[in-house]
């Protein structure tokens, strides 16, 4: 049965983040031969139009004003909700970011619609839309369908590939002028700090080489780096080495952090705690080094080495050096 | 200011949820916490308490079985507390939202005042949402502000500290507003035996507020991931050796 599926691609510096291209791949499926339309809501969106429709979307709506240059929960409910409200879609897809995750549930809740979270998984039965999401840190999934007539979603980066990009691909991009009354925004931002000056892409990352509280300082993780460096990947981490400022959260991976899905996933002195196994469940092969031989890691590894990951480490970067050439 | 913190009880989080005989989480099984979120979200609210002034409440959908969560959240900084009865079974968020708005309209003409700040832990540990400061915002139509590290009064309006990706974000806010607690940089702190004794004490209210909400999700399958497969776990008598064996099992596998 055909739907027409909003999808809202999230733009950072009038670029598509990446998870709102993945969630078109998904929306495609829901569409079951029916539409896909990218919402678009920013100051300067043209490029992340482009990226929409090269990515999958046929034709994007953008909502262009001076007014959202910096994110702020009334304005973008309030546009996502006109938009919803005169287009009329079967359900909106939104990516999982600190801003969907906000103002999607608050746009949802506007419409009286059901909004199902952490979804990891689409599927059509039925003529149904079924999503898939994790719930007790990953232990057990659920499917669940939204009788609601508009059904919003927030689906988890990561769990979705992005399609093959077309760039010759035509598709129309419609303006749409909307702003929000000013009595209408309740919260307002009036300073934004930026403290942590790296940025890391773990979840566009192919290889992940992540340290818990066993790599045991911030100067070791210069020796998991060198193995990253080594395997064009790059490093992560878990709670216990950010809480104990060996390593700042840009790089945490879990059900508090960011959620990955890379073809390697290599755990050094990480014991394999549900929070943090949560974040890696979309890893393709997932390799374990810990001195614990019961540690609950070993359990979820391809390959597990029982071992000091400061000895084991640089002898796999030498290997893997030799190998690459 | 009147503060309403929303908790929830949950499974412990540090124990694996498996399903039972009848396909069901066995979550009656394992002990019963106040939600971590929910906890901070007291923590930062009593200490807000300690500096300005006002009175910190709690309040928890359940029956008897929540009666111990509510004690253990007056023994550490809570003045009141109530159990709201309205247990909708299979609620989604949006029902629950719906129910906790009815709660806080409920409770505010029981003690005969308006609530000034309504907080809620991010998520549960459970389900993970995260969805319902948000959606209770929209039902009671006060404004809201996630991710909340800090706040603090400022010219009668509250100066809020939102996390971000990035480093955080400084807010400003009229109340009544909703605010979603993740972590600050402080933890909650422990009982004494002193307050133990004094939230004995205290009268744990049930009110009801017969709303019968509906929940457009609807879970219809309830099941477990499929298991990686037991994989190879090696241990020679050198790390170089071990490191060694492994490289070549990920060479034989080609995922480097």
């Amino acid at each position: 049965m055909s739907k027409n599926i909003f999808v809202y691609v999230e733009a950072a510096e009038g670029k598509a983040k990446n998870v709102g291209l993945e969630i078109l791949t998904p929306a495609r499926v829901a569409a079951d031969g029916g539409e896909v339309t990218a919402v678009v809501i920013g100051n300067g969106v043209e490029e992340a139009a482009k990226q929409a429709i090269a990515f999958g979307a046929d034709k994007v709506i953008a909502v262009d004003d001076a007014q959202y240059a910096t994110y702020n929960t009334d304005t973008y409910a309030n546009a996502l909700v006109e938009l919803v409200k005169k287009y009329n879609p079967n359900a909106v897809f939104v990516g999982a970011t600190p801003d969907g995750k906000d103002f999607a549930p608050v746009a949802a809740a506007k419409l009286g619609s059901g909004c199902v979270a952490n979804v990891t998984g689409v599927a059509v039965e039925d003529g149904k839309i079924v999503y898939t999401s994790p719930v007790y840190a990953g232990a057990i999934l659920n499917d669940a369908v939204c009788e609601s007539d508009v059904e919003f979603a927030v689906l988890r980066s990561g769990a979705f590939k992005k399609a093959e990009p077309d760039e010759a691909k035509a598709g129309e991009i419609i303006a749409e002028p909307i702003t929000c009354a000013a009595d209408a925004i309740r919260a307002k931002v009036v300073d934004v700090v930026k403290e942590i000056s790296e940025t890391v892409n773990l979840e566009e990352a192919d290889v992940i080489v992540a340290g818990g509280r066993g790599v045991g300082s911030a100067e070791n993780f210069a020796i998991l780096k060198e193995l990253a460096d080594a395997l064009g990947g790059v490093i992560g981490a878990t709670r216990a080495p950010i809480e104990a400022g060996w390593i700042s959260r840009a790089y945490q991976i879990g059900q508090s952090g960011k959620s990955v899905a890379p073809k390697l996933y290599i755990a050094c002195g990480i014991s394999g705690a549900t929070q943090h196994v949560a974040g890696i469940t979309g890893a393709d092969y997932i390799v374990a080094i810990n001195k614990d031989e019961d540690a609950s890691i070993f359990d979820i590894a391809n390959v597990g080495i029982v071992g000091n990951l400061l000895e084991v480490v640089p002898v796999l970067t030498a290997e893997v050096k030799k190998l690459k050439g | 200011m009147e503060i309403l913190v929303c908790v929830k009880q949950v499974p412990d989080a540090d124990v694996e949820v498996k399903l039972n005989a009848d396909g069901k989480p066995n979550v009656d099984s394992i002990a019963p916490v106040v939600n971590a979120f929910d906890g901070y979200a007291l923590e930062m609210a009593t200490r807000f308490k300690e500096a300005n002034g006002g009175t910190v409440v709690v309040m928890s959908i359940g029956s008897d079985n929540v009666k111990d969560s509510m004690k253990n959240c007056l023994a550490v900084g809570a003045d009141e507390a109530y159990i709201i009865s309205d247990v909708i079974a299979d609620a989604d968020t949006l029902a629950t939202s719906e129910v906790l708005a009815a709660a806080v309209a409920k409770l505010e003409e029981v003690r005969g005042k308006k609530f000034d700040i309504v907080c809620c832990g991010k998520e549960s540990t459970d389900f993970a949402c995260g969805q319902i400061s948000q959606e209770l915002s929209e039902k009671l139509g006060y404004g809201e502000v996630v991710d909340v590290i800090g706040f603090e009064p400022k010219d009668g309006v509250l100066s809020v500290k939102k996390e971000t990706e990035e480093g955080y974000n400084m807010l400003e806010i009229g109340t009544p507003c909703v605010l979603g607690i993740i972590k600050p940089d402080y933890e909650p702190r422990y009982p004494t035996m002193k307050s133990k004794m004094a939230a004995r004490k205290k009268d744990i209210p049930v009110v009801e507020t017969g709303v019968n909400a509906a929940s457009p999700v609807k879970v219809v399958k309830v099941y477990t991931p499929a298991k990686k497969s037991a994989g190879v776990k090696i241990k020679e008598e050198t790390n170089e050796e071990s490191a060694l064996k492994a490289f070549a099992m990920l060479v034989d596998a080609k995922v480097l």
